[in-house]
């Protein structure tokens, strides 16, 4: 439904009520008319919207310029001559854009920009002065690091971009921008490295984009669903951070990041399994404890999924399997309480699910009560007044933990999602049930796509080159390939061969006695 | 979208055939005491299947796969059997298939009760293997072939800590392979042939419904025996271990490896493998029964020029309903003894592979004396 653009009328009086008229009578939309001493008509009108533009540069660079501008100027010059002279000389602004449309018109005073128009002249010079108050650049809340930079995007996309610019300072950073929302005209951009992104990826992402008709963005969750392979599957196939720098880290290996205007979280995509596993701070400390807490994350991630469907099963139908001392005392501790173990787990896991939301919602200075209620009322006396097992506590206590070790929120909601299933398949066919509910969830693994790309890429297809930052992180001077796939074909190779570090075949304390 | 073959045509690679043949081999055969009439001779006798087994591959399967190796079975035997015979004999590789199917799907339900769910209905876990099986199939042969993949390793590694513990839990004793060939060779030659051919090592025929996906056909060959080989080197060498451990006897045990690692005790610790040997059952199992499941449905969707998807639902109600027909668990066993591994399955595995290699030489060598 796109109208026939209007252009821009001969005078100004038109265009600038035009202008009130759209926008409605607010109070912060400026409308400054000059004319020459005396002479009453109107030359210039600037029309800006005072919430959105930085008043300091309006005042300095384009009001005052106007206002010294001499007598004899506004009578010397026509239309044509006024409107170069203020194009040229007069707008001390940096980025300045002529625009011809009512709609451009509009659409730019929206963005933050301050538009001159001169009388009898149909082109309008829009100057960007897009400011106002912004959060500035602080360490992100959701990923922390111990080692790393501490820098996390904010809300302004520009500052994203030049977070992004600052780190890869290479002339093939593309930055692609688009509107989306037809109400909120949000800026999204894609970002990628030309050349080593792949080609057909970085199509289908703007083509997805593309196609989104809807009325507002105000997250990238919005665009996470609405381009994402696939809707009914728990898990993510979009990447979400705060940080900078690993999402500079995704796009050197090929991967494309998608920012939203007024959001922190810039999604990458595509992904596969294994990158919901990797923090940045597994870049910067020695290879061997990041590799060792890989090994952990996913012991955590099958733990947290596992351990109470393991505990019902192992309870209720296989107690054969528990060893002998461990049964007696599971057992006794089991006679007192009313409920079976699958009913047990449900109250214990949905009081814990309550806590953590509680958790979040809870106003800060609240905050530590709610660890003390939780801790004491369900975990003591709970088990104190016989409701659950003290055995259950320490599994449902232990998931919980396990949960918070993924570094991805989003993959830690799908085990959180999951385990309840797999509680119910614990409960109800035991092993067996467990068994099935994880060859489902591995037939679902293997045919999800993110983007084309298999979401299990490096296990299956197996690749070995990329099978060194999977579950281990290898020095970095072996992982000398980008992920295939992910990466344009071409551009696989990411650096040198043989960079292992070794000392010199001179001994330096002995150089001396060589002579 | 993007890394799928050109033009639709699902492909796998080679580590995907090579996973998919070792794990289809191995499926849960390695559990079980093959040729046990053979008694302390079984290991024996095995070796001997397989490579009758070998034998038959490379003379007979093979063949058929490398003079038309865009083709599968289906397609092979209506090009050289003629439209109708080929039809018909097609049509019966689909139930071949699915009564394969069948039998392993109604083998692991009914280890299951015996093992895990005494107290759960058949039909339930009958329903949920089936339905597993067919979501693997919806999902298509380069996803299946992903899902051997990803398995591969993780049965392996299983295996091999479960062989290790036992080594080290001392109670293996390969002394309990002596006497060798007690009675001479003539028992373990019949303990051999055509059972132990038929199951597992005569099932390579299902392969010619995959083969034509692989996406590196010069290496075809190469791959697929190496993979035969590694799995029958696998078999015999858990099949001596089984031995070792339990000796002759433990034909009289429904799942002997279990049995085994049930009396590993290392320092009190390592103890009660059992459920390790429940998940290679289950994965040996399954993998084997959506194999066949996937190699009716194809041949179905390609006799019947149907969708896929389509043929999906007869051949999984079909698979169900077959399951429930057998009365016991007794009843299938005897009857798959009696006269599949006797009759029916040497139709399918030698009889008629072999049949369709003469049919293909002669019309190539008519072919080139016409010219």
């Amino acid at each position: 439904m796109k109208k026939k653009p209007t252009r821009i009328p001969n005078t100004i009086q038109e265009t600038a009520s035009w202008i009130q008229d759209q926008l409605g009578a607010s109070p912060d939309i400026i409308l400054r008319a000059y004319s020459a001493e005396g002479a009453g008509a109107e030359r210039v009108v600037l029309v800006y919207i005072d919430s959105l533009v930085d008043n300091d540069t309006v005042n300095s660079k384009i009001v005052r310029p106007i206002q010294e501008l001499s007598e004899e100027a506004f009578e010397r010059f026509d239309e044509r001559g006024l409107y170069a002279l203020m194009k040229d000389r007069i707008l001390g602004v940096g980025s300045i854009a002529e625009i011809d449309t009512f709609d451009h018109v509009i659409q730019s005073l929206l963005e933050g920009n301050t538009i001159i128009l001169v009388d009898g002249y149909q082109t309008a010079l829009a100057a960007q002065t897009a400011g106002g108050d912004e959060r500035g650049v602080e360490e992100p809340t959701s990923q922390t690091v111990i080692r790393g930079p501490k820098e996390g995007f904010t809300e302004n996309i520009k500052t994203n971009m030049s977070l992004l610019r600052r780190r890869i300072k290479s002339p093939k950073l593309r930055f692609v921008q688009q509107k989306i929302g037809e109400v909120t005209q949000t800026s999204v951009v894609i970002v990628y490295l030309d050349g080593i992104a792949n080609q057909k990826i970085v199509k289908e992402i703007t083509r997805r984009l593309s196609t989104i008709d809807t009325d507002s963005i105000l997250e990238s969750g919005y665009i996470e669903e609405f381009i994402q392979d696939r809707t009914y599957t728990p898990f993510p196939t979009l990447q979400n951070s705060e940080r900078p720098d690993g999402i500079a880290a995704g796009i050197l290996e090929g991967q494309i990041a998608i920012i939203v205007d007024g959001t922190p979280f810039v999604l990458l995509a595509p992904v596969t399994f294994n990158r919901f596993f990797q923090s940045s701070e597994d870049y910067y400390q020695r290879f061997d404890i990041a590799s060792f807490l890989r090994l952990i994350r996913y012991g955590s991630f099958l733990a947290s999924m596992l351990l109470p469907s393991l505990y019902i099963a192992i309870t209720t139908f296989h107690q054969e399997m528990i060893p002998t001392t461990l049964l007696i005392s599971l057992a006794a501790q089991r006679e007192g309480t009313p409920f079976p173990a699958i009913v047990e787990a449900f109250i214990m896991e949905i009081t814990f699910e309550v806590l953590r939301e509680a958790g979040v919602r809870m106003p800060r200075a609240i905050g530590s009560a709610i660890s003390i209620v939780g801790a004491l009322v369900l975990g003591q006396a709970a088990v104190q007044a016989g409701l659950v097992s003290a055995a259950m506590v320490i599994v449902v206590s232990f998931t919980a933990i396990a949960n918070f070790v993924i570094p991805s929120m989003n993959m830690a909601a799908a085990s959180r999602l999951i385990r309840f299933g797999l509680m119910i398949l614990g409960g109800t066919f035991g092993l067996f049930g467990i068994m099935s509910g994880l060859m489902f969830m591995l037939i679902h693994m293997a045919g999800l796509r993110s983007f084309g790309i298999p979401y299990l890429l490096p296990v299956s297809p197996l690749s070995i080159n990329n099978l060194k930052d999977v579950f281990i992180r290898a020095p970095w001077w072996r992982m000398s390939k980008r992920p295939t796939l992910v990466s344009e074909p071409e551009a696989e190779t990411r650096q040198g061969k043989s960079q292992k570090p070794e000392p010199p075949n001179t001994d330096p304390a002995h150089e001396g006695d060589r002579g | 979208m993007i890394p799928r073959g050109s033009e639709g045509m699902e492909k796998i690679s080679h580590y995907q055939l090579a996973s998919g043949i070792i794990l289809f081999q191995i499926g849960s055969s390695s559990l079980f005491l093959l040729a046990s009439n053979a008694k302390q001779d079984a290991w024996i006798a095995t070796s001997i299947a397989m490579i009758a087994g070998f034998c038959l591959l490379l003379f007979v399967t093979l063949p058929i796969q490398k003079m038309e190796p865009g083709k599968n079975l289906v397609q092979i035997l209506q090009t050289y059997m003629g439209k109708y015979a080929g039809a018909i004999i097609a049509a019966a590789y689909i139930l071949y298939f699915s009564y394969k199917s069948i039998r392993n799907v109604r083998e692991f339900g009914d280890l299951m009760i015996v093992y895990l769910l005494p107290n759960t209905p058949l039909s339930v876990i009958l329903l949920i293997l089936v339905f597993l099986s067919g979501y693997a199939v919806y999902q298509g042969l380069e996803v299946f072939f992903r899902i051997t993949e990803f398995l591969l390793p993780i049965v392996v590694f299983i295996y091999a800590a479960l062989i290790l513990t036992l080594l080290s839990s001392g109670i293996v004793h390969f002394e309990r392979l002596e006497p060798l060939l007690e009675h001479g060779i003539k028992p373990v030659f019949d303990a051999a042939i055509p059972e132990v051919i038929s199951f597992p090592f005569g099932e390579m025929v299902v392969l010619l419904m995959f083969w034509s996906h692989y996406n590196n056909k010069p290496n075809m060959s190469r791959v697929t025996l190496a993979s035969y080989l590694f799995s029958g080197v696998f078999i015999i060498f858990t099949n001596m271990i089984i031995l070792a451990s339990l000796s002759a006897t433990s034909f009289l045990i429904a799942i002997p490896f279990m049995m085994g690692t049930s009396f590993i005790q290392i320092a009190g610790i390592i103890e009660r493998m059992d459920p390790f040997v429940a998940i290679l059952l289950f994965t040996g199992v399954f993998i084997k029964q959506t194999t066949y499941f996937l190699a009716a449905v194809l041949a179905c969707s390609e006799l019947f020029k149907m969708k896929r998807r389509k043929a999906l639902i007869p051949i999984g109600a079909l698979i169900f309903i077959g399951c429930l027909l057998f009365r016991s668990h007794m009843e299938q066993v005897w009857t798959g003894f009696k006269y599949n591994v006797v009759f029916h399955f040497p139709i399918f595995q030698i009889w008629i592979p072999a049949a369709l290699v003469l049919v293909m030489l002669l019309k190539k060598y008519f072919k080139r004396a016409r010219i």
